[in-house]
């Protein structure tokens, strides 16, 4: 919300008409700055009361201090796996959605299955499964004699955390795809058919282009989640931030001060992206008005 | 009337669900015959026309336009490349338009010729460019559709249409989404693509337009074919008394 100073431009003062309106005008904005005066009040008084009752803790912010550039060094590690699996996941969620749409009973069987599986499981056990229990199948495969087919199966940790954490977004951005896509209203569809665009034209030069607008601002909103979720894969040892902050608690317990910090490095990751996805939305918004 | 229609419809047949929305229609269509439907909102007549390049899928019958011919029936399922290639020598506008909102108004007319009809790029822009100075919209060819009005909206799309080169165009009530003072404009393009020769099947309630354009008028109602006649015939001494009810009220408001 953003609350504006100057007066409109053209405003007459010695047009009675329009002096009323601008009477109006900044009687909007006192009751806009009124309401984020006292939202913003209410913020301070949590803060403030939150310190306060970290203080009465006997906090040791001399720890904090010390490890923080060892923390920190695991938010570009959290970034890495975020970015590489949102990446992978909206190319898995494409298929997906496409899948679903086809008409074809062997796509859209196989992407619905990949969605309720994932859905209806959790992504720890996913992150267990991929990391912990594909290796097993790998060693059977290669006690068969499939040396090369046995190794694919056995991930390192970074691998598997990414590749986990894409299956997951990707099923549930199947769904988003999904929706995206159709929101696309039927008569750009009819008007692709009736210039005699093949299924495939049609997604690709009129349907796509379109659905895109509508889904990157989800696509943003999930990539927000995930650097959340990626804390999951500290469980197999990725130097990210959970990873390294559980590290350094458990020396010398320092549980509060170490976790303390990991949520404030989460937090202003989300506040830096959820900035930079609401900009995107804004340009999005005023699409096609070059 | 020469004996080689370019469009021939023979026991079309429609049902939506229970609902039997086309019932054994047949009828022709020749070359440089300008085919006006009416019939009351609900009466079958858009169905009809998007049965003919299988926006509707037909439940039964035979649509042949031109040189290709397709069937369907309970049992008999058309061939994807046969709808596209029947789709190819129809035009059709929309009564929404339609326009691609993220192209502009040049990509817009050339998207067919250059994604389907395979043309480069340049050939296809040299095409589109007449196509659009036929439509009076030369100016507007790098605006987004979001830029124009309804009327140079359409005008974009009946440009887009013709890019193509169909054998016949079809318009689904073209005017109806206008608001009144730009329906002029549409329906001079109109006019002139008449004039010139062009194979046209309009469903409209413009009567003052039916009158002064078509060669032929189909009043359609329930499903079936009630009348059909020249415009003279169907306004000034119409046989059916449905048509009578039908144009009644109309009269006074068109000034027929």
């Amino acid at each position: 919300m953003s609350v504006e100073t100057a007066p409109p431009l053209g405003a007459d003062f010695t047009d009675p008409d329009m002096a009323m309106g601008l009477q109006f005008i900044a009687q909007e904005r006192r009751i806009r700055l009124a309401h984020m005066f006292q939202v913003g009040l209410v913020w301070l008084v949590l803060v403030v009361i939150f310190s306060f009752a970290l203080l009465l803790m006997n906090i040791d912010p001399a720890y904090i201090v010390d490890h923080i550039d060892f923390v920190l060094k695991g938010v570009w590690v959290t970034i890495g796996v975020s970015l590489a699996s949102i990446i992978i996941a909206s190319v898995l969620a494409l298929f997906g959605a496409l899948g679903r749409l086809s008409g074809n009973p062997i796509a859209d069987g196989i992407s619905g299955f990949y969605v309720s599986v994932i859905r209806g499981t959790p992504l720890l056990i996913q992150i267990y499964i991929i990391y912990l229990g594909l290796p097993q199948i790998g060693r059977q495969l290669q006690i068969a004699g499939f040396q090369q087919l046995g190794s694919v199966f056995t991930l390192s940790a970074i691998q598997s955390g990414i590749l986990a954490l894409s299956l997951n977004y990707g099923a549930y951005m199947t769904e988003i795809f999904r929706a995206g896509i159709q929101s696309i209203s039927h008569g750009q569809r009819e008007a692709a058919a009736a210039i005699g665009m093949t299924r495939w034209q049609m997604m690709r030069r009129v349907i796509l282009p379109q659905a895109v607008r509508v889904i990157i601002p989800d696509i943003g909103n999930q990539f927000i989640a995930m650097q959340k979720d990626s804390a999951l894969v500290s469980v197999m040892g990725i130097w990210e931030i959970t990873y390294r902050a559980n590290r350094l608690a458990r020396q010398e317990s320092k549980f509060m001060e170490m976790f303390l910090l990991a949520a404030a490095l989460y937090f202003i990751l989300t506040i830096i992206s959820t900035f930079f996805q609401s900009r995107l939305e804004r340009r999005l918004a005023h699409a096609y008005e070059r | 009337m020469n004996a080689n229609p370019i469009i021939r419809v023979e026991h079309l047949h429609k049902w939506f669900d229970l609902l039997h929305i086309i019932k054994d229609v047949s009828f022709t269509v020749q070359l440089r015959e300008v085919l006006v439907i009416i019939g009351r909102s609900g009466s079958g007549k858009s169905t009809l026309l998007r049965c003919l390049n299988f926006l509707e899928e037909p439940s039964a019958g035979t649509i042949s336009i031109a040189d290709k011919s397709v069937t369907c029936g309970v049992g008999v399922r058309p061939d994807r490349n046969q709808i596209l290639s029947l789709r190819l020598s129809t035009g059709m506008v929309f009564q929404e338009f339609n326009l691609f909102p993220h192209m502009t108004v040049i990509e817009n007319v050339i998207e067919g010729l250059v994604t389907v009809k395979k043309l480069n790029k340049a050939e296809a822009i040299t095409l589109g460019e007449q196509y659009l100075g036929k439509v009076g919209l030369l100016e507007k060819r790098d605006e987004h559709p979001i830029r124009l009005s309804g009327g140079q909206k359409q005008r974009v799309a009946i440009a887009r249409a013709l890019a193509m080169q169909p054998s016949v165009m079809l318009f689904d009530e073209p005017t109806s989404a206008l608001d009144p003072e730009l329906i002029g404009e549409v329906l001079d393009v109109m006019k002139q693509l008449a004039y010139e020769g062009t194979t046209m099947l309009v469903v409209t309630h413009e009567m003052g337009f039916a009158r002064d354009v078509a060669d032929r008028i189909m009043h359609v109602d329930h499903g079936e074919i009630i009348e059909e006649g020249t415009p003279e015939q169907i306004f000034d001494e119409p046989k059916d008394i449905r048509t009578k009810t039908f144009l009644e009220p109309l009269r006074k408001v068109q000034h027929l």
